[in-house]
Order: structure tokens, then C-alpha cells, then sequence
């Protein structure tokens, strides 16, 4: 069962329960008050306790390494985090958040110095909170761009066609803030994951690829495609081979094969994958 | 396991959003931007000197290819390896 689904739905998928976008951003203050000081994210403690973990694995602590990172999940196992999700579910979902606005990723800034400005931008940000950010761009990265619901669908295609997996944010307690389009190194989520185990920041998708050998003619296009490093070509069988327990259901390699020989299966209808999470 | 430790001269590092060499070059992405300026409400000025500081966050990943010392304009890291690794 997913974990955010039993936290955050009553049926169905959890991103795709209209209440999840329905947060109160705007909190009314007394006349004269001070605003709330915000505390600290729990990405940026997971930060500062992930570099205390990679300079212990550093330093040949593996011991130490391993208590932190188990540190790391145990808190963060209590909390909405990432979740990914293949573009059609994306797509439904720019049918139920609004308004929806792009803006510029805030990963690639802190990995690579990479700005981003209107003609670059590659994160959509969701719901009431974006009124905000578009009014004081100096306040937030420089402010947003409002698209209707059909620019937002092609806003996704072009970033999946340009092969980023798309990745639904939301923020401690189950509301969500944004879909983001991410690859490895520069999403910190994927890699903190991938590279450290800190398995909750992003949790895989309802789904999982699979090839059908029949149509699959092993042009490789989809191997180029996977983040996970769950795909390759089989050598043997010059047919694409998926290793369904690293797949994260993003469903790139299939959006990119040119026969349309890969489909996402429902997680749930897979016994050994019912708890992969 | 040892990993090679990477020193950044943080006198001649001074804004790495404005240069970006080394975090660009880098083939394992082992640095990070580190905004040290956070004021409420108020987006980070790129251009201000004391608001942004190259961090080595991911050393782990540090293969010593040496390629950001040789990209460095103002000579400002140095890897050193681990005593058991020298050659």
C-alpha cells in the first residue's frame, strides 16, 4: 500500500484528490502583527544531516553513515515527501490544481549555478500560493508565469519528450505545491535517494514498466531515457530489459518508445512490488 | 575507504553564482551553492559577494580528476588526497 495514499486519501491516488490542493496559504494577522517566523524545512535539516553522514562515510565511518541515514528516514517517514508520476497522471493533474504557473527550479540552482528565466523555466508550481508569488517576484525567484490549463499539458510533454521524469511536491502535511520535471544529479531528491538511501524524500509511482518482447525490437531509446538505471539492453535477447525492482514507474521509456512497446502495470497488481515503495 | 579532501580558498572564492566553473565541470556534481544570505521575503541579489558560498557537499563522489582546479580562474581549490591513495 502506498504511504501516502493511506495518509492523504480517501480512495484512489492521493495526488489526484481534489482536497490535497485546497490548503489555506493565507493566514489573516492582527493589525500591526509580525509575521510567523517559518522554521526550518525539514529538506534543509535533512541537508545538514546527510553532509554529517557523507563526511563520516568520508572519513571510513561507515557505522556512522548508516545511523544517520536511518536517522533521516525514520523522521522523514512521517511526512508527505515527493512522489513520482507518470506524465498522463500529470496531466490529469493540471485538470484539478489552479491556478498553475511556472517558474524556475530551485534544485538546479543550488547543483549546477543554473538559472533559469521565462523561456527556460522547468517547475510548475500549484494552487493559491503562486498569487503571492507572482505579485513579488523579488521575494520568489524572481516571480512566475501563469498558464492555462491546456499550456500547462504541453509545458509537461515537452519536458518529458526532453526525457525529465515528473515529480509531485508537497509540503509536511500532505498539501501540494508543485509538479517538478527532474533528472539525476541535479535533483537533489533523486539522488539523495539513489546515491545515499534516503528512501522517503521521493517515493516510486503506482506504476511499473514492462517491455513487451513481441513488439520491442531493442532500438535502445528507452535506455537512454531511464534515470534509475533500471534499463538495458539486453545483449542476449537485443530486446530492452527492465529491472522491475528499480524501476520508479515514471514512465519515461515509455512516453519515449517509438513502438509503443512498454506499459505501465498498476504496482498493486504485482505481489512482490505490492510493499516497493 | 578514504576519500580525497577538496579545500576551497574561500579569500579568492568569492561568488560562485557569477562564475560557476567548477560546479559546471564537475563530472559527478560534488559541489553545491550554498545561499548564506536568507532574508524574509526577499530573493538573494546574485551579484552581492557575500551571499553565495561553494560548498563540497558530496565529497564521497570526488573522483580527484582534478578538472575544477584546472577550471578554477583564480586558483582557489585544491584537492588533497589521502595518504594511502598518493602515488
Amino acid at each position: 500500500m502506498c504511504r501516502l495514499c493511506e495518509m492523504y486519501a480517501s480512495e484512489g491516488i492521493w495526488y489526484l484528490d481534489a482536497g490535497n490542493f485546497a490548503h489555506q496559504m493565507y493566514k489573516l494577522r492582527e493589525p500591526g502583527g509580525k509575521p510567523q517566523q517559518s522554521s526550518e524545512s525539514t529538506a534543509s535539516m535533512g541537508g545538514s544531516l546527510l553532509k554529517e553522514a557523507i563526511e563520516a562515510k568520508c572519513d571510513g565511518n561507515e557505522e556512522k553513515f548508516s545511523e544517520l541515514v536511518e536517522q533521516i528516514n525514520e523522521r522523514d517517514k512521517m511526512y508527505a515527501t515527493c512522489h513520482v508520476l507518470p506524465l498522463k497522471d500529470a496531466l490529469a493533474v493540471m485538470d484539478i490544481a489552479s491556478p498553475v504557473a511556472k517558474m524556475a527550479c530551485i534544485c538546479r540552482k543550488r547543483q549546477r549555478a543554473w538559472e533559469e528565466d521565462s523561456n527556460t523555466y522547468s517547475c510548475l508550481g500549484l494552487g493559491t500560493g503562486m498569487l503571492k508569488w507572482e505579485r513579488w517576484p523579488e521575494r520568489y525567484r524572481g516571480g512566475v508565469e501563469f498558464l492555462n490549463p491546456e499550456e500547462a499539458k504541453e509545458f509537461l510533454i515537452e519536458w518529458d519528450r526532453k526525457g525529465m521524469v515528473h515529480i509531485i511536491m508537497s509540503e509536511g502535511q500532505g498539501f501540494i505545491g508543485g509538479i517538478c520535471n527532474c533528472d539525476y544529479p541535479d535533483c537533489l531528491q533523486i539522488r539523495h535517494r539513489l546515491d545515499y538511501g534516503i528512501n522517503y524524500t521521493v517515493t516510486k509511482s503506482h506504476y511499473v514498466a514492462k517491455v513487451n518482447y513481441d513488439i520491442c525490437n531493442g532500438c535502445g531509446v528507452c535506455v537512454q531515457r531511464c534515470q534509475w538505471g533500471a534499463l538495458k539492453l539486453e545483449v542476449t535477447t537485443q530486446k530492452a530489459s527492465i529491472d522491475q525492482f528499480r524501476c520508479f514507474g515514471c514512465g519515461l521509456c515509455q512516453t519515449g518508445c517509438p513502438r509503443s512497446a512498454i506499459e505501465l502495470l498498476d504496482r498493486m497488481s504485482l505481489p512482490a512490488l505490492r510493499e516497493v515503495w | 575507504m578514504l576519500m580525497p579532501k577538496i579545500e576551497i580558498d574561500y579569500s579568492k572564492c568569492t561568488n560562485p553564482m557569477l562564475c560557476k566553473k567548477c560546479i559546471q565541470v564537475c563530472p559527478t556534481a560534488v559541489f553545491e551553492i550554498q545561499t548564506l544570505k536568507m532574508e524574509r521575503l526577499k530573493e538573494t541579489d546574485l551579484g552581492d559577494p557575500d551571499a553565495f558560498k561553494l560548498d563540497v557537499f558530496y565529497r564521497d563522489r570526488c573522483t580527484a580528476c582534478n578538472d575544477c582546479v584546472n577550471v578554477c580562474p583564480v586558483d582557489a581549490i585544491k584537492i588533497i588526497l589521502p595518504e594511502a591513495t598518493r602515488p
